[in-house]
């Protein structure tokens, strides 16, 4: 189940890099797009994809760094 | 605003906009008016009425009745108040011998033909012919009936909703001045000359059979029973009315509910409404019988699974099932398991106590509302680049603009009160560009056709606006100093990098829109160059992959040329719904308090908090699709569904059923037992909105007034019903009055600070902000600077959908409404307006259709990378070649099982408007079509034994 789940959210975010690849350099779209997720993502599905963030699941590179950088921000919480 | 029944004040000939008074004496009166008024209004103005009957203050002065006659010294003869200007100094007398003795003449002659059944008439009472008659003293008709006279013409009784009998008519041409200028269709016209003179509906045989659009315009307009609704023939006249705003599309047109005791026998459009000023359209003005319809359900049920029979309870019973069966999941599943959807059909006091049940009572913020599926990439496009999730301007701006840009809409059919306002300024000579792949009605319309029209393929719009703002940009069109003294200029300097790329270029972009580049330079030059730029925009925009992205690109468009800040400008969304802005700015997005304000800021959740008495959850909740997935994962098992039919209007219908299939309870509160609440096990009963008090916002951030004109049937407003559960559920609602509830709204809202039902019966409505800076609210934003400071230009970077045609799915379906149904056609397929719509149809190519021998009526199957249906073929050249368009108001037709869960990449904003599919030739329904058929049947029989 979980890998449907993964699978889905991974979709979402890789949507999310790509349409906003074009908005400045690669640190800028990193942070805007984790900050996307940290502000519309419900707790469970940010959990869900920062458990992920070592894992290879389909994210591109700006993604998993995204996923990275907002696994940082759940632990600071 | 309850008040007896009187027809509303008609001075005569409209309001002159001139600023520069002029003074004149009328029967010895000094009398102050606006240069440029006529006689007639002046006299009006000062309480002198003077007799007409071709005369109406919706129409221009038409001169043709003789009955206004007056006398103005130093002037020969006796000049029609209607036509005659008032100048400085005149003097006007509207009574002597004489004038009576040529009134009474010319009222003889139209009574010598006119039935005398004044006492049988329906009209009796309310007949502007009848009061003329007595205003002019007229006592005899010395002519006789006997001559030649027109009083056995036959009745034209095909339009469900009104009459037309000849015999009354007195061919003062109101009507067709009203079809001509009010609405815009030109349907009607006088034929004949002298005698033979009659109103005619064209070339076809009967209103149904015309292009009549049934707005009943000549209907408020006929000063005598010759068109007359055929509810007042039925019920007489009405003896009270009550004041009240529209529950159908934003447009939010303020009516009269014109009653006889608890019953509406006549919905008048209020001339001093300010969205509509008097019009109205087929659903408005006739489509309310819905509200008393038989299968209106109003007792509470329940049920332990979606195989029982309904059981009716008390409501007392019904919250207390729900309220324990909700309480009962979190205990198992969790304090996230359970979640609501509110309603843009609901007031604003419904939906604010919606979410303030889900983050109060629940203790989540699982609350969405169906904005989600329209308008939650405005939201997010126009909150990003401007600072505000709503439209710029008022209605009555566009008759200020110079250029109007239609983009994915189609106001006439959707929106008709602002389409005839569109239309009207169309006619008066400001341009169009309409960027749709149909041929929508203004493309080509009675008097008015577009300049130009780009049929985007869709699913490209977004290359259509970079390629628009590349040639402002490119040819240095754009608004030079706007820019630097409203905009973020690093921005814009980025942006202008990334727009100028020749990738942009309208030569490059028209292999992916189809749109000729030649017609998409030209278009932008019209834009940038043609004075006043107006941008209004529909679910064409935001319902794709997309959405966000094409929003911000229109915003971009309009800062770029300075069309923002000002009367006749602006970027306006036009939304579906009565009370989506409403809706939005009530809390209900998961992520936002009231006001669009994130959760996640401690300082908005301390204001709340300290209101509320509860310590609320930081994090954003579910959105809709998070919902239903969660649902299928069996995480998510419990949902309040207000007012919304998620089951019938929600992308990818099979994949929306598994989530209420797997729910453990579904709670829906609706009017009917709509597809949604056949997947229940707790219905609520709804009211319509006549049956409860509160407000709506329109798509002009309008609030307006809802006034229970009766009460409601279930024994419950919606809020009273939401009130109960949220109590039953542990909370301390108190509310005698929704009037409390906004009070409270205006406590916590920056944007609603100034607003009480108070202050809206005083100025009849107010568009927000309406707070100590501007009390009186604010018809036009970002006048002086954005509500963000400065105006941002976002990166708009074109990503294709993954819904790409193909060889198995070569053809793109595209969906949207017609005028006589609305949305999920709950309430319009309950009226007689499926009469013009009893089916949804799939609009073909003709070239597409011969491809597949497929002939106008035929079934076809349309088959998606998700499902399938079945619908007759309406092979049409309105739709372009490789596009098919149908529409989803007929449960049965199944147009969202074949949607796909494509959706926004900033919002999930569901992409309705592309799905690749291919078309055939059939010979039956679909199995999902077969399936519903034998589900609906079930969950008819159970609610059958509820109610036996």
């Amino acid at each position: 189940m979980n890998a449907k789940k993964i699978d889905r959210l991974v979709k979402m975010i890789n949507q999310i890099s790509l349409n906003m690849r074009s908005n400045g350099s690669e640190d800028l779209v990193v942070s805007q797009v984790s900050e996307h997720l940290e502000k519309f993502w419900s707790p469970a599905m940010k959990d869900l994809i920062s458990e992920q963030e070592d894992n290879n699941v389909g994210l591109t590179p700006i993604s998993q760094k995204a996923v990275i950088r907002l696994a940082a921000m759940q632990r600071a919480k | 605003m309850l008040e007896f029944y009187e027809p509303q004040a008609d001075f005569g000939t409209p309001q002159s906009d001139s600023e520069t008074m002029v003074t004149l004496s009328i029967d010895g009166v000094q009398v102050t008016v606006p240069e440029g008024s006529s006689v007639m209004r002046a006299a009006s103005e000062s309480g002198i009425k003077i007799p007409r009957l071709c005369a109406t203050d919706s129409l221009k002065s038409f001169g043709s009745c003789r009955i206004c006659l007056v006398e103005i010294e130093g002037r020969r003869g006796f000049p029609a108040s209607c036509t005659t200007t008032v100048e400085a100094g005149m003097q006007v007398n509207t009574q002597s011998d004489e004038i009576g003795k040529l009134r009474r003449n010319v009222m003889e002659l139209y009574i010598s033909d006119h039935p005398l059944d004044c006492l049988t008439c329906p009209t009796n009472g309310d007949c502007e012919l009848q009061d003329t008659a007595g205003e002019v003293g007229l006592r005899a008709v010395r002519y006789g009936f006997e001559g030649d006279n027109h009083l056995v013409a036959e009745k034209d009784e095909s339009n469900p909703y009104f009459t037309f009998d000849p015999s009354k008519c007195i061919v003062c041409s109101r009507c067709v001045r009203a079809c001509e200028e009010t609405q815009g269709t030109f349907a009607l016209t006088i034929d004949g000359r002298g005698f033979e003179s009659k109103v005619s509906v064209g070339p076809a045989d009967n209103f149904m059979d015309s292009d009549c659009v049934s707005c009943g315009a000549c209907v408020d307009a006929c000063p005598t029973a010759t068109l007359t609704e055929k509810s007042i023939i039925d019920a007489g006249k009405p003896e009270h009315s009550v004041v009240t705003t529209c529950a159908y599309c934003g447009v939010g047109c303020s009516f009269k509910a014109e009653m006889k005791g608890n019953e509406v026998v006549r919905m008048t459009p209020y001339k001093d409404g300010k969205a509509n000023e008097g019009h109205a359209c087929v659903k408005g003005r006739f489509a309310f019988g819905y509200t008393t319809h038989k299968d209106r359900i109003t007792k509470p049920m329940i049920r332990e699974s979606i195989e029982d029979p309904w059981k009716e309870v008390s409501w007392d019973e019904a919250v207390t099932y729900t309220a324990k069966r909700f309480k009962d999941i979190q205990a198992r599943h969790g304090r996230t398991s359970i979640g609501a959807i509110s309603s843009s059909r609901c007031t604003n006091e419904e939906v604010y106590l919606v979410q303030k049940m889900v983050r109060t009572g629940f203790g989540n913020n699982n609350i969405d509302t169906c904005a989600r599926v329209c308008h939650s990439p405005t939201g997010f496009g126009l909150k990003t680049t401007l600072g505000e999730s709503a439209g710029t301007q008022t209605f009555a701006s566009v008759a200020k603009a110079d250029v109007i840009i239609v983009m994915g809409a189609n106001p006439t059919e959707a929106h008709p009160v602002f389409g005839s306002r569109l239309k009207r300024r169309l006619r008066e000579g400001a341009k169009l560009i309409v960027i749709d792949p149909r041929q929508i009605e203004l493309v080509n319309a009675p008097h008015i056709s577009a300049d130009y029209h780009l049929p985007v393929r869709p699913g490209t719009n977004v290359t259509v606006l970079n390629a628009l703002s590349h040639v402002i940009i490119t040819e240095g069109l754009q608004a030079k100093d706007y820019i630097a003294e409203r905009c973020e200029t690093d921005d814009f300097d980025i942006w202008t990098k990334f727009i100028s790329e020749e990738r942009h270029s309208p030569e490059n972009t028209e292999q992916y829109s189809g749109v000729p580049a030649h017609d998409l330079r030209a278009a932008a030059r019209l834009y940038a160059q043609g004075g006043n730029g107006a941008i209004f925009y529909g679910l064409g925009v935001t319902e794709h992959s997309q959405g966000s992205t094409a929003v911000m690109a229109i915003a971009n468009l309009a800062m770029l040329t300075g069309n923002i800040g000002r009367e006749g400008v602006g970027v306006n969304p036009l939304r579906g719904q009565n009370n989506v802005q409403g809706a939005c700015d009530m809390g209900s997005f998961p992520h936002e308090l009231p006001g669009y304000r994130h959760i996640s800021s401690k300082v908005t959740r301390a204001l709340f908090e300290g209101e509320w008495g509860v310590t609320l959850d930081p994090e954003p909740g579910l959105r809709i699709p998070n919902m239903f997935d969660a649902a299928i994962d069996g995480d998510f098992k419990g949902l309040y569904c207000q007012g919304e039919d998620i089951a019938q209007s929600d992308p990818n219908t099979q994949h929306v059923e598994a989530a209420l299939t797997a729910l453990e309870c579904l709670v829906v509160q609706d009017i009917f037992l709509n597809e949604t609440a056949k997947f229940a096990h707790v219905f609520l009963p709804g009211a319509s909105f006549l049956e409860k008090d509160g407000t709506f916002t329109n798509a002009e951030r309008r609030i307006s007034r809802v006034r229970r004109a009766m009460p409601p049937l279930s024994g419950k407003a919606d809020w009273e019903g939401t009130m109960a559960l949220a109590n039953a559920l542990g909370c301390n609602f108190k509310y005698d009055h929704p009037s409390e509830i906004m009070d409270e709204i205006a406590r916590l809202t920056p944007t609603f600070t100034g607003v009480s039902y108070k202050k809206l019966d005083e100025l009849g409505s107010i568009q927000w902000p309406c707070n100590d800076h501007t009390p009186a609210g604010t018809p036009v934003m970002h006048v002086d600077e954005f509500v963000r400071g400065k105006g941002f230009f976002a990166i708009t970077e074109y990503i294709a959908t993954e819904e790409r045609a193909n060889r198995k799915f070569p053809l793109l379906l595209t969906t949207g409404r017609i005028l006589s149904q609305y949305n999920v056609g709950a309430q319009t397929r309950r009226t007689k307006n499926s009469e013009w719509h009893e089916e949804d149809t799939l609009e073909i190519h003709p070239h597409d259709a011969e491809e597949r021998g497929i002939n106008h009526g035929d079934w076809v199957g349309i088959q998606s990378r998700v499902g399938e249906t079945v619908l007759h073929a309406d092979v049409t050249s309105r739709v372009k070649p490789g596009v098919i368009y149908t529409t989803f108001h007929h449960p049965v037709s199944g147009a969202n099982v074949i949607t796909t869960d494509n959706s926004d990449w900033a919002t999930n904003c569901p992409e309705f408007k592309v799905t690749a599919v291919q078309v055939s030739k059939v010979t039956a329904p679909s199995r999902w079509q077969a399936r519903q058929k034998t589900f609906n049947t079930q969950q008819q029989q159970l609610l059958a034994k509820a109610r036996h």
